[in-house]
C-alpha cells in the first residue's frame, strides 16, 4: 500500500506543475490609460461570469483627527448616487442584471468588488466609471447612511468585547501614525463628519491615477479594453494625493491597557510594533505566525488551549500594511482564567523562538500553507481578481503574486529567529486586558 | 438631458444582453459526477477538476447528527465529531494535529441536525496521506477520557463567551424558543447542563451506534485521476468497515408549527443594540416550491435591495444588516428574518417589519421586481459551484436528500419561469401572519416598553444558565 501511495504522489506532482501553468503572469493583459488608471485583465471562461474589481490607494491611513472613518464612509456612499445614476440605482440596476457586489475598506486601501454575468459588463462599467468621478453626497441620504455606519460600529466594536479591547490597544500602542484609529473611526467623528470635508476627501483620493481596475472572467481582452477606454478614458487625472509622512516613533517602554466592562469572559491581547509588508522581515515573521497560531499543533494553541487550558482559543499575526503596524497575539481566556499566567506563557513561548527559532518542519508547514492558500484563491474568478489587486496595492505590482511561493521558499530558517529578536522586546510591547465587571464570573 | 439619454441606452444594453446571457446560463450546469461504490458500501461521487493541484473530500453521515442524540445528552453528536480528530490507535491527538497541519491541510468533522460531516482538503500531493489520517479517525478513534475532559471544558467556556456576543447568542436562543423539545432544538455545542452530565462513554456509545459507511455519502473533487483515486479510497476510507447492519437513522418528527406569537426577550444589560430573529415554517429539501420561494425571499430579505434591507437600512439607517433566509431539511424548513438596531429604535423597527410581512402577503411583488429576482438568482448561480469544496458539498447534499444531480437544472428552470402570482402564493404560504416565534436579545430596561406593544414576553437573563 505504501508503495502505491508513493507512486501516486509522484504522478500527482508531475501533473501539478502542468496544471499550475493555467494562470500565468504572461496571460495578464496590462494597460494604463493616459489619466493614470492601471488595468489588469485576465480571460477566464470557466463560468459565464465576470469579476470587476476596483481598488483605490486610500484607507484610514490617509485620514486625520476629526474625520476618522471617512474612508469607510465614502465606501458606503459609493452606492448612494453619482452623476448619471441616482441613489440606490447602482444596486438596483446591478441586481436586475444578475450581479451582486460588495466593498471593503482597510487601513491602506478601499476595494469595490462586482460579480455579474458576462452580458452585464458594459452597464457595470458605465456605473463604476460614473461613481469614480461624480458622487452626489445627497444630504438626506448622507444622514441616513451615517446611521448605518453608526450601527455598524455598535455591532462590530461596542457590542464585541474583543474589538473594544483591540481598539484600545491599537490606540495605545500606536501613538502618532494614523493607524492609531480603527478603520471604522471614532463614534464622535462618525456623528460629526461634514459634507464638505467628505467631498474634499473623495475628490483627493477617487481619481483614475489613484486606482487599479481588475477584470477577470468571461470577457474578451480587446473588447473589454475598448469598453474601459470608452467609459474611463474621459475622466481627468487628479493631482497626486499627499503622501502620509507621519512616522511612528519607537516605543520606549512597555505599555498596559485595562478595560473594565460587563462581560462573561475576559479578553486579552499583546501587540508588538512590527515592520511594513515590504520589509525583509515581513515574510519571516509571517512564517512565524504559522508556527505560533495555525492549527491545533501550533505553539500557542497547544500551550494555552490544550496543555495549560488557560484559553478557549488563540489567534493573531502580522498586519499586512504599507507602513509599519503591529504583530498581534489575541487570546480568548477561559472565564475566570489568570491573565498573568497567560501573559507569562506567551512570553515564554516568544523567548523560545528568540533563542532557538522555529523547526524545519514548522517552516515546511508554513510553505505548504502558502501554496494551499495560493491555489485556493485561484479557484475562483473573484479570488484571482482579489489576489492581482492585492499585490498591485501592497507590493507595487501584480507580478509579485507569481513569485510568492518562490519568495517564501527562499527564506533561510535563521531569518525567522533574527526577525523575532528584533520585534519581541519588552520596550516594544503593549498588553491589553478586558476584565469582567458585573455579569457572572 | 444627457443623463436621460445615457440611462436609456444602458437599459437597452441590459435588455439586449440579458437575452443572450440567459441562453449562456442555460448551458451552465452542475456537471454530473461519476459514482464509485467502495467495497465497504460507501458511495463516493467523483469529479475531476484539473485546473489546480488541490483535492477535496466531503462526506455526510445520515443519522449521526443532533437529531439522533438521546435527549439527555444534548451535544453528544458535536462532541463525537470533534473528538474524532483527537487521537486514533496510530496517532495521539498532538501527532494527528501536527500531521495534518504540516501539510497545510484541512481535516474537520462536525455535526448538523440530520447528519455528521467530514471535510478534508489538501494539495493533491498530500491527499493520500490526508485520506489515510481521515480513515484512521473513523476506523480507530481513541475517544480518550482526557481528550473528552478537555473538549468539554472548552465547550463549557465557549458557551459563556458566546453570550458576550449578542449576534451569535440570539441564534442559539432562537433555536431553543422555536424548536423547544423537538430534536432540532438541540445545540450542536451542547448546553451547560447537558455538558455537565455527559461522559466519554456517551460519546463512544453514540459513535458505535450511529457511524456506518453504508449510511454515508461522499464526494471527491479536484486534481486527481480516477485510476489513482479508487485504489487510494479502497486503501484508506474503504477499510472502514465496522461490521453489522447499517443502523436505521431515527425518523425526525414533523417540525413544530408555532401557534400564535411566541415572544422571548433575553435581557443583556450592557447591550447598546437589540438583536432579533423571527421565524416560521418553511419547506423541505427538494420541495418544488423552492424556485418561486427563493424568488420571494430574494425580494423580501435575500439581497441588498430587498424590502427589509431597503426599508430598515437604506432608507432609515437603522441597521447595518437586515435579512431573511430559508433553511430546509428532509422533513421541513424554516423561514427567518433578522436584524439589529440601537436600543431606542427597536420598537419602530419591529413595527415596520410586521408591516412589510403583511404587505408581502397581501400585495405581493411587482412584475419588474420578480424579473429582477429571477435574473439575480440565475446570474449568481455559477459562482456557487466554482470551488472544488462547493462542488463536492453540492454533490453530497443532492445525493443525501436523493434529489438527483439534475435537480438544480429543474430548480433554475422554475426560477426562470417564476411569475408574480407564484411569488405572492409562496409569500402567503411562507411569510407568517399570526403564528411565529420572535426572540430579542437586548437591554430590557431600555427596550421592554417598546416591545410590550407586541404582546406578552417571556423574559430571561443572559446570565441564566443554558438557553
Amino acid at each position: 500500500m505504501l508503495k502505491k501511495l508513493v507512486f501516486s504522489v509522484l504522478a500527482v506532482l508531475a501533473s501539478a506543475s502542468l496544471l499550475a501553468a493555467a494562470f500565468r503572469k504572461e496571460d495578464i493583459k496590462v494597460a494604463k490609460l493616459d489619466n493614470g488608471l492601471k488595468i489588469l485583465i485576465y480571460e477566464d471562461h470557466a463560468i459565464p461570469n465576470v469579476a470587476l474589481y476596483t481598488f483605490f490607494h486610500v484607507g484610514s491611513r490617509n485620514e486625520r483627527t476629526g474625520i476618522t472613518g471617512v474612508s469607510h464612509f465614502i465606501e458606503h456612499m459609493m452606492f448612494n448616487g453619482s452623476g448619471k445614476f441616482g441613489p440606490g440605482e447602482f444596486d438596483r440596476r446591478m441586481e436586475f442584471a444578475g450581479g451582486s457586489n460588495n466593498a471593503f475598506t482597510g487601513d491602506d486601501m478601499t476595494g469595490y468588488t462586482d460579480w455579474f454575468p458576462a452580458a452585464a459588463l458594459e452597464p457595470m462599467m458605465a456605473m463604476e466609471a460614473d461613481r469614480l468621478q461624480g458622487l452626489l453626497f445627497d444630504p438626506k441620504v448622507l444622514e441616513s447612511e451615517r446611521g448605518v455606519v453608526a450601527s455598524e460600529r455598535r455591532m462590530s466594536v461596542e457590542n464585541n468585547n474583543d474589538a473594544i479591547l483591540g481598539e484600545n490597544v491599537r490606540a495605545t500602542a500606536i501613538m502618532a501614525h494614523p493607524y492609531h484609529w480603527d478603520v471604522i473611526g471614532w463614534m464622535s467623528d462618525i456623528q460629526s463628519w461634514k459634507r464638505d470635508d467628505i467631498l474634499a476627501y473623495y475628490k483627493t483620493y477617487y481619481a483614475p491615477n489613484n486606482a487599479v481596475l481588475i477584470l477577470v472572467g468571461d470577457v474578451e481582452r480587446a473588447k473589454a479594453l475598448d469598453l474601459i477606454k470608452k467609459y474611463y478614458g474621459g475622466i481627468p487625472a487628479g493631482p497626486p494625493p499627499p503622501p502620509v509622512t507621519t512616522v511612528e516613533p519607537p516605543q520606549q517602554g512597555p505599555k498596559q491597557v485595562l478595560v473594565r466592562k460587563e462581560a462573561q469572559a475576559p479578553s486579552f491581547t499583546i501587540v508588538f510594533h512590527a515592520p511594513a509588508c515590504t520589509s525583509p522581515d515581513y515574510r519571516p515573521l509571517s512564517i512565524l505566525e504559522s508556527a505560533l497560531f495555525n492549527g491545533e499543533s501550533s505553539r500557542l494553541y497547544k500551550r494555552l488551549v490544550r496543555n495549560e487550558q488557560l484559553a478557549i482559543g488563540v489567534g493573531g499575526g502580522m498586519a499586512e500594511t504599507i507602513d509599519p503596524q503591529l504583530f498581534t497575539i489575541d487570546v480568548r481566556p477561559r472565564p475566570g482564567a489568570d491573565l498573568a499566567k497567560i501573559e507569562a506563557a506567551v512570553d515564554d513561548e516568544l523567548a523560545k523562538v528568540k533563542a532557538d527559532g522555529i523547526t524545519e518542519k514548522e517552516f515546511q508547514k508554513a510553505l505548504n500553507e502558502v501554496r494551499t492558500a495560493f491555489y485556493g484563491e485561484l479557484q475562483t474568478i473573484a479570488g484571482k481578481a482579489g489576489q492581482l489587486g492585492h499585490y498591485e496595492i501592497y507590493y507595487g505590482g501584480f507580478e509579485k503574486l507569481f513569485t510568492v511561493m518562490d519568495d517564501y521558499a527562499a527564506i533561510k530558517l535563521p531569518q525567522v529567529k533574527d526577525a523575532a529578536r528584533r520585534i519581541f522586546t519588552e520596550n516594544n510591547k503593549t498588553v491589553g486586558r478586558l476584565i469582567p465587571e458585573g455579569g457572572s464570573k | 438631458m444627457k443623463t436621460v439619454k445615457m440611462r436609456a441606452r444602458i437599459l437597452a444594453v441590459v435588455v439586449a444582453l440579458l437575452a443572450s446571457s440567459l441562453a449562456a446560463r442555460a448551458a451552465f450546469k452542475l456537471p454530473a459526477p461519476e459514482k464509485i461504490v467502495l467495497k465497504n458500501g460507501l458511495t463516493v461521487y467523483y469529479m475531476k477538476s484539473a485546473d489546480l493541484p488541490l483535492v477535496t473530500f466531503q462526506m455526510s453521515l445520515r443519522g449521526a447528527g443532533t437529531a439522533a442524540e438521546p435527549a439527555e445528552v444534548e451535544g453528544v453528536a458535536g462532541m463525537t465529531a470533534a473528538l474524532l480528530t483527537k487521537g486514533t490507535a496510530r496517532l495521539g491527538a498532538d501527532a494527528l494535529a501536527e500531521a495534518v497541519d504540516v501539510m497545510g491541510a484541512l481535516l474537520m468533522f462536525s455535526s448538523a441536525e440530520e447528519y455528521a460531516s467530514a471535510s478534508a482538503q489538501s494539495l493533491a500531493e498530500h491527499f493520500p496521506k490526508l485520506m489515510e489520517i481521515a480513515a484512521d479517525c473513523l476506523i480507530s478513534p481513541s475517544f480518550a477520557d482526557e481528550e473528552f475532559a478537555k473538549e468539554r471544558k472548552t465547550r463549557l467556556d465557549g458557551l459563556k463567551a458566546m453570550k458576550d456576543n449578542p449576534g451569535a447568542a440570539v441564534r442559539a436562543y432562537f433555536r431553543k424558543a422555536y424548536f423547544g423539545a423537538h430534536p432540532f432544538g438541540r445545540l450542536a455545542s451542547g448546553t451547560e447542563t447537558s455538558l455537565a452530565k455527559m461522559t466519554a462513554a456517551d460519546v463512544r456509545a453514540f459513535f458505535k451506534k450511529t457511524y456506518h459507511p453504508a449510511n454515508a455519502v461522499a464526494a471527491v473533487v479536484g486534481g486527481i485521476d480516477k485510476a489513482k483515486l479508487v485504489p487510494l479510497l479502497e486503501a484508506t476510507i474503504g477499510r472502514w468497515s465496522p461490521g453489522g447492519a447499517a443502523p436505521t437513522a431515527p425518523a425526525v418528527p414533523p417540525l413544530p408549527k408555532p401557534a400564535g406569537r411566541k415572544l422571548v426577550l433575553i435581557d443583556k444589560p450592557d447591550a447598546t443594540q437589540a438583536y432579533w430573529v423571527l421565524g416560521a415554517p418553511g419547506y423541505k429539501q427538494g420541495d418544488p416550491i423552492s424556485g418561486p420561494a427563493q424568488v420571494m425571499n430574494t425580494l423580501f430579505g435575500g439581497r441588498f435591495t430587498s424590502w427589509l434591507s431597503t426599508e430598515l437600512r437604506i432608507k432609515r439607517g437603522w441597521t447595518y444588516g437586515a435579512n431573511s433566509g430559508l433553511q430546509s431539511w428532509g422533513t421541513g424548513g424554516l423561514f427567518t428574518a433578522s436584524s439589529y438596531t440601537k436600543n431606542d429604535t427597536i420598537g419602530e423597527m419591529l413595527k415596520l417589519t410586521f408591516e412589510l410581512l403583511k404587505k408581502a402577503r397581501s400585495a405581493g411583488f411587482a412584475p419588474e421586481e420578480v424579473e429582477s429576482a429571477r435574473n439575480y438568482i440565475l446570474g449568481q448561480f455559477p459562482p456557487t459551484i466554482e470551488t472544488i469544496a462547493s462542488k463536492a458539498a453540492t454533490y453530497v447534499r443532492l445525493a443525501f436528500y436523493g434529489l438527483g444531480f439534475d435537480f438544480l437544472d429543474g430548480y433554475l428552470a422554475k426560477v426562470q419561469s417564476a411569475t408574480p402570482a407564484e411569488a405572492k402564493d409562496v409569500a402567503v404560504k411562507l411569510i407568517p401572519d399570526a403564528d411565529f416565534v420572535l426572540v430579542v436579545v437586548g437591554k430590557a430596561s431600555e427596550i421592554k416598553t417598546q416591545l410590550d406593544k407586541l404582546g406578552t414576553w417571556t423574559v430571561k437573563k443572559i446570565t441564566d444558565p443554558d438557553f
